[in-house]
């Protein structure tokens, strides 16, 4: 999140949307209760009323999947009653206190103007650039039009010396624009004048139409909500899978960031847009990017196109401007530690010893099991996942695993994926499949470093031994890394080079050891390390890191957190071991405790906190302050705040992570249109949208496979969404393991209204199946007054919602897996699975 | 030390459960390990009431929306476990002294190595709080189960594990007086958020409960008894009190009488035949124990060993 949990209190309004926070985030509640006390209004807007639901002032239920025409409506209620009426006031230099004028004019893209190409067309759905065979965009037409170029100063003396010195290796830097922009917000082709335009169909009554909601509930949540754009109030969204788990939730995601940006909640306290991550370590496996095309710390692999080599990485992703232009210290200082002191500039650091992720074949999860079906995916290292009962389309992923030679899972119980062949719908005779199980331990069983949702990194120590043989995920590690290098010292190889020379030394006494992980991922001078002798120079922070080869860093983002050469041992001595839990802020910011990426900051983009000389917002919750002189940082500043011991005064450059450093109301940097458009879900209950002519997403991914066997809705009337429950985690190989858990939650159910229950006759407690072409699951019914039809289109349209902890495999408790029956199509800029809105029929089973 | 209260407020409570967890793991109470042993109550209530192996649950009950809320339905929690009453039926009519008041706290304190099984208890209490876990070979020993108030945690300036695992701090802990206080300022600040049902609960029921709570919706909605009064068989109970209190033997002979009036005596009841020498199960006609013709015993001793006398805990 771009805040924190303690920030919470801070908030005027709180919206949850795609979360139900205080039942699968307990720990929030907490917080979201103090500001609650202290007057704040409490929104939920969710399919069912929820346990967050009851704690709120208001609920509005939302037909699944129709997010972005909730928020579509709501920019339109901004633009009518907040910023049209005023802007002309505004301009004219009178006070506009209901809304944050001089913050959309300077720190969003509002004025700048954009190619005269760029279009949308509501008969299509479509963006300017679309590319109908390949079902791609071009973002040729959603870039800003240019005032005047110019060029970064390599010179000696100049601010980008460093691009041009000795051990950098050779690139041209980029050219950097200063777009075109009108700060009256008149211009019809600057972004404001676009946006309203696009938006001017999102009204009120449409947008209940689609969600299937009351006008009166949504007026009033508009109301309660856009109060936060007055000047120096705060409203906060909190969201999880509910908004990210469809063929389009990074634009959900999208959607939610530019609300807050025309209401001026984002960088303030008590606002921001706030990703409530599901295990405490989800933040840290997204930084460490474990996915396919993702480098860690947010940066990008070598690819087959614009990342060939070196020179194209450091071409294609530099930022001409903001704090991005540092991206080859970031590349390089990671190529140091890949490869040690094998990464020469002569070799380009060794960057074409790393893989280059390919166009084709797709190795995102659901495409990998897709290519298990065909035969290209042979072996598989199942790690800390369980798709055989998480993966959409469970059932094609068991039948896709049942293809490969081999199966690695390493996991701390017989999850459903170590025994996918012991499946009831699976006949153990025709499965050839070796599966090896890897024990490993569990997070208490060994020490290491976690992040919460915060951004906060806190260092665990071992609590007790692990069980049997289980043994921590990098002893796994280390005993297979040891071994494949021994096979290729000795027997050769097709490609020895990437493994012989990546560099391995993180041993504490000959064992390994997560701490040296921890020098590599804070960074240090090469020059003065030697982990094989427990050597290291470690870095204060990435503002030392060069691209010169004298720096190594696995995780630039962390740097900072584990700077102290004194004691480069001791967890406790580090900034990740504070424990000091004073709060000198007086909002809850506990500076002093544990360590926040990046450099400490607790609440990110914290200079859109002040107005443009520097001055709160609001004086009461101040995050930091122009003095005159200098810049007061109660929190840690997240912009340039003293340049050579010098004080920067405040300009407009709030978002320093964008070359153009103005947040964006419009993104070219999205793979399926530069602003968020009202999409169906892959299956949808209706068959027209009346916000444009394509139903559904037409860039949503996958939805070709024969697997997927998509859903009519004639054949399957009902929305079905998936949830958990406050007592499981996700498929229940932990919880499912606690015998008092099971008791608490003993079993998954089917979540529906009592009109739909007694339309099928079903009571309370019956087992009923839920099927559709994918697959048939039987679970018992828990009928409802919290779930309510929709009216949609006119048309009465039934919901259902199911937990999915339970699965055939486990000691105590099993039933049938509810991941049978979801879509494995994805969203085409994450690959997410649309687990959220999909199609079934109910029976009385 | 002044009487302590647990403080639980249900319109801060998100029933997370975590209480419920926390109670068992702090005190040992085992939960069913059989596959799917465990049975879905319908409903996130699981289980779906306290019982021999659980001291406290969360209840949720689904109401239509009070008049003029914003929202179409009011979910009302609930904590559901024992009170502590200042004036506990339970402790009136305890012969064994198992059930007792712990004087520093005010709570009422559970000895269960004392426990003879009589449940006398259970129909002491307005609220159906007591259950009894059968333990032995042929489960014959009963105990009684409720919540404690983890004095042993108390003892140690700990509050009960409920309280301190609560996330939200729907559950306090402290001096009675002082969560009664609180309690009521919450209730004002609730009342001014539109919830005109609001109420304390436990000032001065049973002469006090030693938990408070806040009852955002009022006492029915969140299925909490409404003026709570002592049994009337309590005082006859109280008769045969002194009487059983003083032998086994008259203990004995106490149970008899008290099943001859058939008042109170929930128990599994388990009848010596001297004809036959068998040991019937009273309430099913059931054998459940031959008589083998080796036997020395007494008819008395035979009653006393299919009475749960035993001392120690409960998995001997």
């Amino acid at each position: 999140m771009t805040s924190h949990w303690c920030d919470f209190q801070n908030t005027d309004v709180i919206l949850h949307c795609g979360s139900n926070s205080v039942e699968n985030h307990p720990v929030s509640s907490k917080w979201l209760e103090k500001a609650h006390e202290q007057g704040a209004r409490w929104i939920v807007v969710d399919p069912r009323y929820t346990r967050t639901a009851e704690m709120a002032d208001v609920y509005c239920p939302i037909r699944s999947g129709t997010d972005i025409a909730f928020y579509g409506g709501m920019y339109r209620y901004i633009i009518e009653n907040l910023i049209e009426p005023n802007r002309a006031k505004y301009l004219a230099g009178e006070e506009v206190p209901e809304y944050n004028f001089e913050y959309l004019l300077n720190y969003t893209n509002a004025s700048y103007l954009l190619d005269p190409e760029f279009e949308f067309d509501p008969a299509t759905g479509l963006f300017s650039g679309f590319d109908e065979q390949n079902k791609t965009y071009s973002n040729h037409s959603w870039h800003y039009q240019v005032e005047s170029e110019s060029t970064w100063d390599t010179s000696e003396s100049g601010a980008y010396a460093w691009a041009a010195g000795e051990g950098v290796p050779e690139f041209t830097p980029p050219v950097v624009e200063h777009p075109k922009r009108d700060m009256t917000l008149s211009d019809p082709m600057c972004v404001y004048q676009q946006f309203k335009a696009h938006y001017d169909r999102y009204d009120i009554e449409t947008v209940c139409s689609i969600c299937g909601m009351d006008e009166k509930t949504l007026e009033l949540v508009y109301s309660t909500y856009t109060s936060t754009a007055a000047v120096g109030k705060a409203g906060m969204v909190l969201y999880a899978l509910g908004q990210t788990q469809h063929t389009y939730g990074a634009q959900n995601t999208r959607a939610m960031c530019i609300m807050q940006l025309l209401l001026g909640n984002i960088g303030v306290a008590g606002g921001g847009v706030n990703a409530l991550r599901g295990e405490p370590n989800v933040q840290g496996a997204t930084d460490m990017g474990m996915m396919v095309n993702e480098h860690p710390a947010y940066l990008k692999w070598p690819n087959t196109s614009d990342r060939s080599s070196l020179r194209a990485w450091l071409e294609s992703q530099t930022y001409s401007d903001g704090y991005y232009t540092n991206k080859p210290k970031f590349l390089v200082s990671s190529l140091k530690e890949w490869f040690g002191q094998a990464a020469t500039v002569e070799n380009d650091y060794g960057y074409d010893w790393w893989p280059k992720v390919p166009k084709k074949p797709d190795y995102t999860m659901i495409s990998s099991f897709e290519l298990m079906q065909q035969g290209v995916i042979k072996g598989y290292f199942n790690w800390g996942m369980n798709p055989a009962h998480s993966a959409p389309n469970a059932g094609n992923v068991r039948r896709s695993m049942a293809n490969l030679d081999w199966l690695v899972v390493a996991d701390w119980v017989e999850t459903e994926s170590a025994s996918f062949w012991k499946a009831p719908d699976m006949n153990p005779a025709d499965i050839d499949t070796t599966v090896y199980f890897l024990p490993a331990a569990l997070i208490y069983e060994k020490p290491g470093i976690i992040l919460n949702s915060g951004r906060w990194m806190q260092y665990r120590y071992q609590a007790v031994d692990p069980w049997d043989q289980a043994k921590p995920d990098y002893e796994i590690c280390d005993l297979l890394w040891r071994e494949i290098c021994r096979l290729y010292k000795e027997e050769g190889g097709a490609n020895p080079d990437p493994i012989l020379n990546t560099k391995w030394d993180y041993y504490v006494d000959g064992k390994i050891d997560p701490r040296p992980v921890a020098w590599a991922l804070n960074g240090y001078r090469t020059g003065d390390s030697d982990f094989s002798q427990g050597k290291v120079d470690l870095l204060k922070g990435y503002s030392e890191l060069g691209a010169d080869g004298s720096t190594a860093c696995a995780m630039w983002i962390y740097s900072g957190f584990w700077n102290n050469n004194d004691a480069p041992l001791d967890a406790s001595k580090q900034p990740i071991g504070r424990r000091n839990n004073e709060d000198r802020s007086g909002i809850g910011l506990y500076s002093d405790w544990a360590f926040s990426w990046p450099s400490n900051r607790r609440i990110l983009y914290n200079r859109a906190s002040a107005d443009l000389a520097g001055k709160p917002w609001n004086p009461e919750k101040k995050l930091v302050e122009w003095t005159g002189d200098a810049w007061n940082q109660i929190d840690q500043a997240d912009f340039v705040a003293a340049k050579d011991g010098a004080a920067v005064p405040p300009d407009d450059k709030a978002f320093f992570m964008l070359w153009e450093q103005g947040a964006r109301l419009e993104s070219y940097g999205m793979e399926d249109g530069p602003l968020p458009e009202f999409f169906e879900p892959f299956e949808s209950p209706v068959d027209s949208n009346p916000l444009n002519g394509a139903v559904s997403s037409p860039l949503a991914r996958f939805t070709d496979y024969a697997s997927v066997k998509k859903g009519d809705s004639a054949d399957y009337p009902i929305i079905a969404t998936t949830y958990s429950v406050t007592e499981h985690w996700q498929t229940g190989g932990q919880s499912r393991s606690c015998p008092a858990l099971v008791e608490a939650m003993p079993d998954q159910f089917v979540e529906m209204s009592v009109e739909l229950a007694a339309e099928k006759g079903i009571a309370n407690g019956d087992k009923v199946r839920v099927f559709n072409n994918r697959g048939s699951v039987v679970v018992p019914a828990l009928v409802t007054k919290r779930i309510k039809p929709f009216t949609v289109h006119g048309e009465t349209v039934h919901q259902i919602g199911m937990t999915h902890h339970y699965s055939w495999a486990g000691v105590f408790g099993t039933r049938d897996t509810v991941n049978d029956l979801t879509p494995n199509v994805g969203d085409p800029n994450t690959q997410v699975p649309e687990y959220k809105a999909f199609l079934v029929e109910v029976e009385k089973a | 030390m002044a009487d302590k209260a647990i403080l639980y407020d249900s319109s801060k409570c998100t029933a997370c459960k975590g209480c419920q967890v926390a109670c068992k793991c702090w005190n040992d109470l085992p939960s069913p390990t059989g596959k799917n042993e465990n049975v879905f109550s319908g409903s996130y209530q699981n289980p779906p009431d306290i019982n021999g192996i659980t001291r406290m649950i969360i209840t949720l009950e689904e109401h239509d929306a009070p008049e003029g809320s914003l929202k179409p339905v009011a979910w009302a929690f609930n904590r559901r476990s024992c009170k502590h009453c200042a004036d506990a039926g339970c402790v009136r009519v305890c012969p064994s002294g198992a059930l007792s008041h712990d004087e520093e706290t005010g709570f009422v304190r559970l000895e269960r190595s004392k426990c003879i099984g009589c449940q006398y208890c259970s129909s002491a209490c307005p609220f159906d709080v007591p259950r009894y876990e059968e333990s032995g070979p042929l489960s014959q020993r009963t105990t009684v189960e409720k919540c404690t108030g983890c004095l042993d945690r108390v003892a140690e300036g700990m509050a009960p594990a409920c309280v301190s695992t609560c996330q939200p701090n729907a559950l306090r802990f402290g001096d009675r007086d002082e969560m009664i206080a609180l309690a009521h300022e919450r209730v004002a600040y609730l009342k001014e958020r539109g919830f005109s049902d609001a109420c304390v609960y436990g000032e001065t029921e049973m002469g006090g409960l030693h938990v408070i709570s806040v009852l955002k919706y009022g006492v029915e909605k969140h299925g909490e008894v409404v003026s709570p009064k002592m049994s009337p068989t309590v005082a006859m109970q109280e008769v045969m009190k002194p009487v059983t209190a003083i032998g086994t033997g008259l203990t004995v002979a106490g149970l008899a009488a008290m099943f001859a009036l058939g008042v109170g005596y929930k128990r599994r009841t388990l009848a010596y035949n001297p004809d036959t020498q068998d040991t019937i199960d009273v309430n099913t006609g059931e054998v459940v124990k031959h008589g083998d013709g080796q036997d020395e015993l007494s008819v008395k001793e035979h009653i006393l060993e299919n009475l749960p006398l035993g001392k120690g805990g409960r998995h001997e």
